[in-house]
């Protein structure tokens, strides 16, 4: 589904990324970890279309998704749920799922689409008329996860959603994701907590300094490689 | 008692009208924390477009508008598109440059074709009042900008709640990054928005142009009136705008009629300076 090629992404003269090579086949749960800094934002931020790469290419489907805005990605069906929630603090609950469903194709469809996110956040419904500013942490990241299923994406990208919550939140967001990935949806899932990560994932990349330094089905890491591919020791 | 009753009404009346000056002032900046500069310079451009369908269709003001409105939509719009858009992630400074070149070419344009000479809209409306009490007289007019400023800012309101244009103005606003995920495109998001913010200046500049007298470099007048209201009321709240508007109008009246006709400039911007003492963000702006 998503094939990524010899990967280059700089800030400025900062080199974020160099050669990254991966891939997500349709249907799977692909983890990508790796230490503070080591990239792993940039690169869902790059296959979002927020950050544009110095060289190499992204294909989605066959087609080169390089250079193509946000919201035409999103358009292709590919949705992130950025790192630190990021919800329209100035919107309701409702309104902010809503614009989720801003795009032409999902507006159609956005009784439905609601209809399940209340059905996963059963919560998010009893909120609906509050702000977005007034939901705690563990909220917050029901309702971006929810916000990002609203336009109906075939991939679904997560940075960081164990961030600052509670473990009991955690686990619940885990059941979700796993039950969003059931329902047919591809997911990469960008994460600092290790263990959950790995045991979630059927193929997982580890990167360290922008670069890939593991690859491969997690339950065959060991904890010695997985160790070595973090911090080089 | 009935001296200040006076100014009150006349005051409130007035600050409606400015509220709908400063409103596209107050919109560019709330949304992309950009500084319009020729936003004087659109209202008098709508202005001049206003005298010239009543000098060579007769139409009036108030319906020329519906020609007008649409026109100068076009024109924000592709004014965001073609000139500003292209310097707004370099920070504020591209947008200001842009802005200021772009009133001084509109008001030499101006200056060309209509001559400095001042102008006015003369309609019926303008020489008609309502004698309150047989105390005191309210020009018509003012009453007009009034009721057009209540409706300007309630459909604005409206607009804003309830269309999904409207959600998406606010969430490019409130963190752009987001908004693109959502697949909106903010760049076309921030041409509508200027196109809404060109219709009300559009809007006060045939109001303006009915009340008072204008020349092509009144528009730098009417931005610092604008100024005045948005940094009042608070930047980017719609009815913070609204209130500025109001407390811009009654202040500048009150100090014309206490301290003399010559005060009113200057009682406007004490009340501007006491506000900003007292509330640095404007009486209802955010942070």
């Amino acid at each position: 589904m998503l094939e990524i090629r010899n990967l280059d992404v700089c800030y400025g003269e900062l080199q974020a990324l160099s050669g990254i090579t991966l891939d997500v086949e349709r249907g799977r749960i692909v983890s990508i970890l790796g230490a503070n800094g080591a990239g792993k934002s940039t690169l869902l931020e790059t296959i979002a279309g927020l950050l544009k790469p110095r060289s190499g290419s992204i294909r989605l489907n066959g087609k080169t998704i390089n250079h193509l805005e946000p919201h035409d990605i999103v358009k292709l069906g590919v949705s992130l749920v950025p790192q630190g929630r990021q919800i329209f603090s100035n919107l309701t609950v409702l309104k902010n799922l809503l614009i989720g469903s801003y795009t032409r194709l999902a507006r159609k469809s956005k009784k439905k689409a609601l209809e399940n996110v209340f059905n996963l956040f059963p919560h998010l419904k009893e909120r609906m008329h509050q702000m977005g500013a007034d939901l705690s942490g563990g909220e917050q990241q029901m309702l971006a996860i929810g916000r990002a299923l609203m336009s109906q994406p075939r991939l679904i990208l997560f940075d960081e959603i164990s961030l600052g919550l509670s473990p009991l939140v955690i686990k619940m967001l885990y059941l979700t994701v796993k039950r969003i990935n059931q329902e047919g949806m591809t997911v990469v899932l960008v994460e600092q907590d290790v263990k959950r990560s790995l045991k979630t994932a059927s193929l997982a990349y580890i990167l360290q300094e922008g670069k890939v330094s593991l690859k491969g089905d997690p339950k065959n890491f060991t904890e010695d490689e997985v160790r070595r591919a973090y911090f080089s020791l | 008692m009935l001296t200040f009753l006076e100014p009150l009404i006349n005051g409130i009346l007035l600050g409606g009208l400015y509220a709908v000056i400063a409103i596209g002032l107050s919109m560019v900046f709330g949304i992309m924390r950009q500084v319009n500069l020729a936003h004087g310079e659109l209202m008098i451009l709508s202005s001049y477009f206003t005298m010239f369908f009543l000098q060579v269709l007769g139409l009036h003001p108030l319906l020329a508008l519906f020609l007008i409105i649409p026109l100068m939509f076009f024109v924000g719009y592709l004014l965001q598109i073609f000139l500003f858009n292209r310097g707004m992630q370099r920070g504020m400074e591209p947008f200001l440059m842009i802005s200021f070149g772009l009133s001084i070419i509109l008001q030499n344009v101006l200056l060309l074709i209509f001559t400095p000479d001042a102008r006015s809209l003369k309609t019926a409306l303008v020489i008609k009042s309502i004698n309150v009490f047989g105390f005191f007289h309210i020009p018509l007019i003012y009453l007009v900008n009034f009721a057009v400023g209540i409706l300007v800012f309630g459909l604005l309101q409206q607009f804003m709640k309830r269309t999904y244009l409207g959600w998406a103005i606010n969430a490019s606003a409130d963190n752009v990054n987001a908004a693109k995920l959502m697949g909106i495109n903010t760049k076309k998001v921030y041409a509508y928005a200027m196109g809404i913010a060109a219709v009300t200046a559009a809007i006060s500049g045939a109001l303006v142009g009915m009340t008072f007298t204008f020349y092509p470099h009144s528009g730098t007048q009417y931005l610092i009136i604008a100024f005045g209201v948005v940094i009042i009321g608070g930047l980017g709240s719609l009815p913070g705008t609204f209130i500025g508007g109001l407390v811009l109008g009654v202040s500048q009246l009150f100090g014309g009629r206490i301290l003399g006709p010559g005060f009113q400039l200057l009682s406007g911007y004490m009340i501007l300076l006491i506000v900003l003492t007292i509330r640095p963000h404007g009486i209802l702006g955010r942070r």
